[in-house]
């Protein structure tokens, strides 16, 4: 009876499940494909595993130079967020002084910024200290536009741990420093880590700042290569490869997120609700 | 205690880059939008308000100014209630929670291009998943429409798009219900009230803050768009499809060929932050009540 009764919410919500599954792994599935399989056969999954798609997106489409950008690039930008924004949601959160709230909202008050607003100032920056069109530039900003997030949540993180750790290492003689690096920063490491996989995960996608700042093909990160891609798909009509390359490109989020969704969606709503 | 200097050392690098590279060059923005400035390098010349005064003129300015528009209202339209629903749907004491939260989430953790060559290829008019299963139901009428013809673009970027973000705002919402005492729907349920009762009286009011973040968050993504509508775009984006931040971009860099018009580029971003502020500031005071005490 109740079963009967939740029957139409059961279908409801596996028509959506089912359609996002479906059309994602028919993306994968066409990957694997000819380019007369892909436009014939629907949904029905590949002949035979066309691995040389792959092959072409990766070496033509030059994606594997790309990859290693991205990884470099990304990785280092995470590094680099973590290192300055936990010590400086550590002081907000926890030290006492004179226009701490308003230094706080500062920092906020970015993640209210549309970023588009920053496309022709951060060029005309860049093109002074003559880092337009390089990696370092990009990193830079990367860093930048990552701050305020990652400085609101780590607050919010530090402000709900215990102070009684604080004070009792305090006690026993600890400098400020030591206080933080020895008992406070262990704490915030699930906090921490929660920052580093979502910042990872926006910056591996970012592409809007990637394209106003990046001109040349060797310095391509993979959203970029993969839109000069579906590009000159429009004249080769090269499906399979431009699915070859979609299915690069999203593997490593995709396997981020499916070991690590937890932490990820507790990260996302831990801002929004108190 | 944390001391002085700790304080300065530990908050400098982090202001520091931020200041640098993000805030004080949005600042610059407003002063840009004052200048005749037609390419980095050149010198700008002061012309006042005159980039106003043209944008007010604009007729493909007007049309991204209403893109976004509906985007904003049209699509939170769609994505809230979507959201909602599914929200009480999955909620209502079904099997396999986690994994309906897990797939709703997964198009948020996708690169948008990715995105958009996967939607590109379900809206193909001969090929297309969309038109294909059409007809396989027999509705052959309708699986022969153009997707992606100038009348549609426009929608189908928006039917994509609020695919992406209702998972988005389900995963804040259904964190919201999760607070909820279950008691409440306890009592309510010995009281005899039905689904849309405990809806309207007891989630809609309990989660009033978590929507209240929501309907911000909204606003600043639905004002910045621009990723997802230019790569749906292709090579040329289609005047269609023209949101604020991509008439910006057209007007600063440029598509095929360069445009280099910063200064009236930059004035097209002031008027996307103050309709993303003013928005804020509207939806905080509608939304304002006294905290709930439970």
């Amino acid at each position: 009876m109740t079963l009967l009764r939740r029957l139409p919410a059961y279908i409801a919500i596996w028509a959506w499940v089912a359609f996002t599954v479906a059309a994602i792994l028919w993306v994968v599935m066409s990957a694997f494909k000819s380019k007369r399989e892909v436009l014939r056969s629907g949904l029905k999954p590949p002949a035979e595993l066309r691995w040389e798609n792959f092959e072409t997106a990766w070496t033509i489409g030059r994606l594997g130079e790309f990859f290693s950008n991205s990884v470099v690039i990304v990785c280092l930008s995470v590094l680099l967020i973590l290192v300055v924004s936990t010590p400086a949601a550590y002081v907000l959160s926890r030290a006492k002084f004179r226009g701490r709230e308003s230094l706080t909202n500062l920092f906020v008050i970015g993640m209210g910024i549309p970023i588009p607003m920053l496309f022709i100032p951060i060029f005309g920056i860049l093109a002074w200290l003559r880092l337009s069109d390089s990696l370092t530039g990009l990193t830079i900003v990367f860093v930048a536009i990552s701050i305020p997030f990652t400085v609101y949540l780590l607050t919010g993180f530090f402000a709900s741990l215990p102070s009684e750790l604080e004070a009792a290492s305090l006690l026993d003689g600890c400098s400020d420093f030591q206080t933080f690096r020895y008992v406070m920063l262990p704490m915030a490491m699930p906090g921490v880590a929660t920052a580093a996989i979502l910042n990872f995960i926006w910056l591996w996608n970012e592409y809007q700042l990637s394209l106003v700042i990046l001109n040349s093909p060797e310095n391509r990160t993979l959203p970029l290569g993969l839109y000069s891609l579906q590009n000159a798909m429009q004249y080769t009509s090269d499906w399979p490869g431009l699915f070859a390359g979609v299915t690069i490109v999203i593997i490593p989020t995709i396997l981020v997120y499916a070991v690590l969704s937890e932490k990820m969606i507790s990260g996302m709503t831990m801002g929004a609700v108190k | 205690m944390i001391g002085k200097r700790l304080i300065g050392l530990f908050v400098t690098p982090a202001l520091a880059i931020y200041l640098c590279f993000f805030l004080i060059p949005t600042g610059f923005t407003f002063y840009f939008s004052l200048f005749d400035w037609s390419g980095f390098g050149t010198e700008a010349q002061f012309i006042g308000f005159d980039n106003y005064r043209r944008l007010w003129n604009d007729p493909t300015f007007w049309l991204s100014f209403r893109n976004t528009l509906a985007l904003l209202f049209v699509g939170g339209f769609f994505v809230f209630v979507l959201a909602f629903l599914y929200t009480i749907l999955i909620n209502s004491g079904i099997w396999g929670k986690k994994l309906f939260r897990l797939v709703f989430f997964l198009p948020n953790v996708v690169s948008v291009v990715a995105l958009s060559a996967m939607w590109a290829y379900i809206y193909n008019p001969r090929y297309g998943l969309l038109n294909t299963s059409l007809k396989a139901v027999g509705l052959d009428e309708m699986g022969r429409t153009l997707w992606t013809s100038p009348d549609n673009i426009f929608w189908a970027m928006l039917a994509a798009l609020v695919w992406v973000f209702t998972g988005f705002f389900l995963i804040l919402l259904l964190a919201g219900v999760d607070k909820i005492p279950p008691d409440m729907y306890e009592a309510a349920d010995l009281e005899g009230a039905n689904l849309w009762h405990k809806f309207w009286y007891i989630t809609v009011p309990m989660i009033w803050d978590v929507m209240t973040i929501s309907f911000v968050i909204w606003i600043i993504n639905a004002v910045k768009m621009f990723e997802f509508p230019f790569a749906f775009g292709f090579l040329q984006v289609p005047q269609q499809l023209y949101t604020l931040g991509i008439y910006l971009y057209i007007m600063g860099f440029g598509q095929r060929d360069p445009i280099y018009q910063l200064g009236y580029a930059t004035a097209i971003g002031v008027v996307m932050l103050v309709l993303a502020f003013s928005l804020i500031v509207l939806v905080r005071r509608l939304m304002r009540r006294d905290q709930l005490e439970f």
